[in-house]
């Protein structure tokens, strides 16, 4: 266990539904926006809670530049109308950045310097295409063999695991197709309900033939992503688009994806103050490093270094949120770490659900804590890859 | 009054969104018409989800009938019950819905109350009487009705042919025929009105006796088409591959047409869909379109119907070598009379097929065409002939021709037994082509081309063979170019090398016309007598047999892109032609050209007088260099730009680069230089070429100041025209670029990072990737800080060496080498 002074407890968590990118319902949201709309979410579930008590809101964004740049942390909570007295800061680890933030507010916690914290996350990948606007590479990525990893595009990587781990192009698409199955009968079973907020879309179109603008509103209340008939005979007529003869096709690779979600952690003395509920408990988190041509085998490292860390039996734990960066990577990590696939993502994942980049670590927890709530779970950990070569882990204790 | 020379034109609507109707439209936005495209309202949804279903289905059409794909934007969907009130604001107005009487004449009851009064109605009808449908319209509008038939597809093919009816103003026809060849840029033949029209009336007829004597001579289908392709010049689909491609519901309806609409032919009795033919037609195939027909592809393997079996067997038919050798005979006559002798079945044929061709056109000359230049004409532009019946006639020999068709009359060998029309048989004629204009049998003399303002346009015309090759008076001529001018102060340098690729003779002969064009004249045009424009540059004064680029029949046009495509590479490979020099280590020798070539482009950019590529056709590698460095390019519709270098491992070398960099940082205008280096990386990386002068000009190789002209025959009308505005305005050349930011170390290693990517994922080799990179180096200037201030000799420089550099690579060597081997590129 760390050395921390006091706990830090989830108190509210909730998420916008996550569109589809670049063509989704979400595509002319704002990220900015988005957060706003995840951050007041999360107060509805604590309604006692003061805004002004807020200490600092950490947010996660992949790409944190244009239309989510100049700290979209401080200009999403300023527009969601907390009072300029509360601060924000934007934290970047690529897919693990909601989770990081997670981890940063909690820690803030845990070491006692703070009392309720927020970690959020936000990503528009419609607005900011994958690896921002402008990619520039630094020459001497090329003089070294172990460096040129970083060149490549994370589909790349996705192939390279899929060739070390053997993992077929079949059991590719049968883990896409049962991604789907899960996700939709998520939804039909209403299990998302406790932590999407719906989200009222409103679009201005100019109409050419009447000479007018025109103003479209819509209420967003469901993932995009999922997709009713996706079998595994239809995902197999995909092209791999990585590779010449490759096995990484866009159906069994996660989806691009708009979205935001929030977290607000508080210590036992604020949830007295406050009257506040747990949700759960931050139990810790890790972080471990791969070579960036295999990014996708980061969770095997990042998994058992959190259990060593926190203690917890790896059967110990009930609920595993993985996000499917890739079916080709879930798979190696599944097998190789042994986790039981009925507790890996049992509401679907990242290929049906999609994968706001920055967000993913955020809208999880939200998935994880409620989820957990709802089934009685005792131990719930959220992991991802992550590009350049990483892995990540949060690991929550149910406490309702 | 000034003569109005073209209809004014600001809308068209064209009815019917079929194959035709659709890909008409699709030509009209290719030369800027805005157009309105009406078909049926759908039964259910949106009533025009039909059109815009075919207006969709444009950007999915071999070959492309739009010149760009955005432009089908411009194409408004419309249906005939709502939308009718837009007829009201079109010009022109095209029907060209199925071929039915009773449809049409309901039709044109329903628009007649919509259209404007000073608008122009034409039916695209290929079969029906437009006397007959012009009494469909109300007496009114009868006066600005007539025919126009086009012919599929309409943007490759060029003929149209025009058709006046009854009472159909002369005006307004000469108006259209102005529009149609300026601004559509089509070849327009006046047609009678009669049934089929020429080109089809002589085209069917043609496929009709090649029906009958295949049967005859016991031929398979596939020898056939060996034997009347490409051996006689005529597209390689030949006859029964283009009997499928055209589709064979469409055929056997035109031979109906024939049947009903003229009983008293002489031929009448074989206008009738043979046995065969008919069982296909039953089974629905239909040829291209069903995947079935005459030809089926069975895999890879492309199988025959066999005429006895009714089954598809392996095709593999080859003409005999005595017969092949006998076709490739240059002297017509020859060639004629070894046909006649030999007793071969296969030489029987090709005699007997030409034989009623030719009986059946002299027969009917006067019935369907104004005279024999009309017939010949319509029947290359229509079918892709390289020669017309009457050329073919008259190369060969007028008079024993005759005697021989006469002959075969006499003994009952023909197919019908009319006799031939007393003007082929005078005694003193050697032919129908003269100097003072072509044999029309309704006037009995001689008839001139036509004299339309708008023919002024076309000082070189599409030429019959028995009219003089013939450019101005030479200024100065050299084995490698020809300069010359028309006594307009402008001088006209063509190139007389093959495929006009660009050697070291060529590039002292574009030198000295810049100089006497430097020397007192207004300017210099770079133009070539027929396409291509140049497939680039020729390290050793070799290269290949020179081709027919004729690009106007059927079967070429569908086969253009992926000719052209392989054209391409085997042009960069003959450019550099260097597998000898490289042995005997020559590359000094190689760079020294390359050097040249550069400064004759930078002389060309900047020489005291306006300089214009005229551009017909392709233009690669250095002759998109070339072009590139000309004050202005006009390019015809259908010419095809590309750097295609890489395609045989190496990269542009005379300034192409260069202009890849400096295009990039003037249209960057202070920006990021990356966005707009990425596109011509992909282009020139991947050896794109563009379909079209404005799918070029998309790709980067035009600028927007380049001018697209819809006829190549007027290509170097526009072209002076250009130039006489630049000399008019005070031409000075453009002053030397001093500062020109370049993009540098970092874009490179962006370049190199995507590369890397497509090298992991086994899309480029090991070379491509150092082809790539050494590309990359040269567009952003090299390993300098990004934003560093360079002149145009930087990149030069950097260029030529980096040419010299991938083609002392053992690998490129040997992408060259078997390009010259194979004709194929080498991936390795």
């Amino acid at each position: 266990m760390s050395n921390q002074i006091q706990d830090a407890y989830i108190v509210a968590a909730a998420r916008s539904p996550v569109g589809k990118a670049p063509r989704g319902v979400l595509r002319n949201v704002r990220p900015d926006d988005l957060l706003a709309h995840a951050l007041n979410a999360a107060l509805v579930q604590a309604p006692s809670l003061e805004r002004s008590a807020v200490d600092d809101i950490v947010v996660g964004c992949a790409i944190p530049e244009a239309e989510q740049g100049i700290n979209v942390a401080r200009i999403g909570l300023l527009l969601a109308g907390f009072p300029n007295t509360v601060s924000g800061i934007t934290v970047n680890r690529f897919c693990s950045s909601g989770l990081n933030a997670v981890a940063i507010a909690a820690d803030r916690i845990r070491l006692g310097e703070a009392d309720v914290m927020i970690g959020a996350g936000t990503e528009s990948m419609s607005t900011i295409p994958m690896g921002g606007n402008k990619i520039v590479a630094n020459e001497r990525i090329f003089i070294k063999e172990e460096n040129i990893g970083i060149a490549y595009g994370m589909g790349m990587t996705a192939e390279n695991v899929a060739v070390q781990w053997k993992v077929t192009r079949d059991a590719q698409d049968e883990f896409a197709a049962e991604s789907h199955r899960r996700a939709l009968a998520a939804i039909d079973g209403g299990e998302f309900r406790d932590e999407i907020a719906p989200y009222t879309v409103r679009e201005r179109v100019p109409d050419l033939e009447k000479d007018v603008i025109v103003e479209h509103s819509k209420i967003v209340r469901d993932d995009e992503g999922p997709r009713a008939g996706t079998t595994t005979e239809i995902l197999a007529k995909l092209k791999p688009v990585f590779a010449a003869g490759g096995s990484v096709t866009a159906g069994n690779s996660s989806q691009t994806s708009d979205g935001a979600g929030a977290v607000i952690l508080a210590s036992e003395t604020a949830m007295k103050r406050y009257n506040l509920q747990p949700l759960a408990r931050f139990l810790g988190f890790s972080v471990a490093g791969v070579p960036p041509e295999i990014m996708g085998i980061g969770p095997k490292f990042a998994i058992p270094k959190l259990l060593k860390q926190t203690g917890v039996r790896q059967d110990d734990v009930d609920w595993i949120e993985l996000n499917e960066a890739f079916a080709a990577q879930s798979i190696a990590v599944i097998n190789d770490l042994g986790l039981d696939r009925n507790k890996v993502n049992p509401l679907g994942g990242a290929i049906a659900l999609g994968h706001p980049l920055g967000a993913t670590g955020a809208v999880r927890t939200a998935t994880i804590v409620h989820g957990m709530r709802r089934r009685g779970h005792r131990y719930g950990t959220v992991t991802m890859c992550i590009g350049t070569g990483m892995g990540a882990a949060g690991l929550f204790e149910n406490v309702t | 009054m000034a003569e109005i020379e073209l209809m004014m034109v600001r809308k068209a609507a064209v009815l019917g969104a079929g194959v035709m109707g659709a890909q008409i439209a699709a030509h009209l936005v290719n030369a800027g018409v805005e157009t309105v495209l009406f078909e049926l309202a759908a039964s259910d949804g949106d009533p025009n989800a039909t059109v815009r279903k075919a207006i969709e289905n444009l950007g999915k059409i071999e070959p492309a009938p739009l010149a760009r794909k955005s432009l089908s934007g411009h194409i408004q969907a419309a249906n005939y019950d709502e939308d009718l009130a837009q007829l009201e604001d079109c010009d022109l107005i095209i029907e060209a819905i199925a071929e039915r009487m009773d449809w049409k004449r309901s039709l044109y009851e329903r628009i007649a109350p919509h259209i404007d009064s000073g608008a122009t109605i034409a039916s695209n009808t290929s079969g029906l009487s437009i006397n007959a449908l012009s009494l469909a319209l109300p007496e009114a509008l009868r006066s600005r009705f007539c025919g126009v038939h086009f012919f599929n597809p309409p943007r490759y093919m060029h003929l149209v042919e025009l058709i006046s009816g009854p009472d159909t103003n002369d005006v307004i026809l000469d108006q259209l025929e102005g529009f149609l060849t300026t601004t559509l840029g089509k070849g327009v033949i006046r047609a009678l009105d009669t049934p089929n029209f020429i080109a089809n009336r002589v085209g069917v007829f043609s496929i009709l006796a090649a029906f009958y004597h295949t049967e005859r001579f016991g031929l398979s289908f596939d020898e056939v088409d060996a034997l009347t392709g490409s051996l006689i010049h005529r597209p390689k689909s030949a006859t029964y591959r283009t009997a499928d491609v055209v589709g064979l519901d469409t055929l056997a309806h035109v031979i109906n047409t024939m049947k009903e609409t003229l009983p008293d032919d002489p031929w009448h009795k074989y206008y009738e869909s043979p046995t065969w033919l008919q069982h296909l037609l039953d089974q629905g195939a239909l040829g291209q379109k069903t995947k079935r027909g005459i030809y089926q592809k069975a895999g890879k393997e492309i199988r025959v119907l066999d005429r006895a079996s009714n089954q598809y067997v392996a095709s593999g038919g080859k003409a005999d070598d005595s017969v092949a050798s006998i076709l490739k005979n240059d002297n017509p006559g020859e060639r004629f009379a070894r046909l006649r002798e030999s007793g071969v079945p296969q030489a029987q044929f090709m005699w007997a097929v030409f034989r009623d061709m030719l009986h059946y056109c002299a027969v009917h000359l006067q019935d369907i065409a104004s005279n024999a230049r009309d017939l010949d004409l319509a029947v290359r532009w229509g079918f892709g002939w390289n020669q017309g019946p009457f050329e073919i006639w008259q190369a060969a020999g007028w008079q024993q021709m005759a005697a021989w068709i006469s002959e075969d009359i006499a003994a009952g060998k023909t197919m019908a037994s009319a006799p031939l029309p007393g003007w082929v048989t005078e005694a003193d004629r050697t032919g129908v082509h003269e100097a003072d204009g072509s044999y029309s049998p309704a006037l009995n003399r001689d008839q001139p081309r036509s004299r339309l303002p708008v023919y002024r346009r076309q000082p070189f015309p599409d030429r019959l063979m028995s009219e003089p090759a013939s450019y101005g008076t030479t200024i100065f001529e050299t084995d490698a170019v020809r300069m010359w001018s028309t006594g307009d102060d402008i001088g006209v340098v063509s190139f007389k090398s093959k495929m006009h690729t660009v050697g070291p003779d060529v590039l002292d002969g574009i030198d000295q016309s810049i100089e006497e064009a430097e020397r007192g004249l207004k300017g210099l045009i770079i133009w070539q007598t027929e396409p291509p424009f140049s497939v680039g540059a020729n390290l050793q004064g070799g290269g290949g047999g020179k081709r027919d680029q004729k690009t106007s029949a059927f079967a070429s046009a569908v086969k253009k892109f992926k000719r052209s495509a392989q054209a391409a590479v085997l042009d960069a490979a003959r450019k550099l032609n260097v597998a000898d020099a490289l042995m005997s280590g020559r590359l000094e020798k190689i760079e020294r050209i390359i050097a040249q070539f550069q400064a004759t482009n930078l002389a060309l950019r900047y020489s005291s007088v306006p300089t214009v590529a005229a551009v017909d056709g392709m233009a690669l590698g250095g002759g998109c260099e070339i072009a590139m460095h000309c004050d202005k390019v006009v390019a015809s519709l259908e010419s095809y730009f590309g750097l295609v270098e890489a395609g045989v491992g190496l990269m542009p070398g005379a300034g192409g680069c260069k202009e890849i960099a400096v295009r990039a940082a003037q249209d960057a205008k202070g920006g990021d230089l990356f966005p707009f280096l990425r596109r011509s990386f992909e282009t020139v990386a991947m050896a794109q070429v563009g379909r079209s002068a404005e799918n070029s000009r998309e790709l980067g190789f035009l600028g927007s100041a380049d001018r697209v002209v819809m006829n190549r025959f007027e290509l170097l009308y526009v072209a002076k025209a250009g130039l006489n505005a630049m000399h008019e305005a005070g031409y000075r050349p453009p002053l030397k670029f001093a500062n020109l930011p370049v993009a540098g170390r970092s874009a490179i290693a962006t370049f190199k990072m995507g590369m890397q990517n497509m090298l992991a994922g086994r899309y480029i080799s090991e070379h491509d990737y150092l082809v790539g990179s050494k590309f990359a180096y040269v567009i952003c200037g090299g390993d300098v800080e990004a934003g560093s201030l360079v002149d145009e000799q930087w990149f030069l420089d950097l260029e030529r060496e980096a040419f010299i550099e991938l083609l002392a690579t053992e690998k490129t060597q040997a992408r060259v080498e078997h390009m010259l081997k194979t004709g194929k590129p080498l991936r390795n």
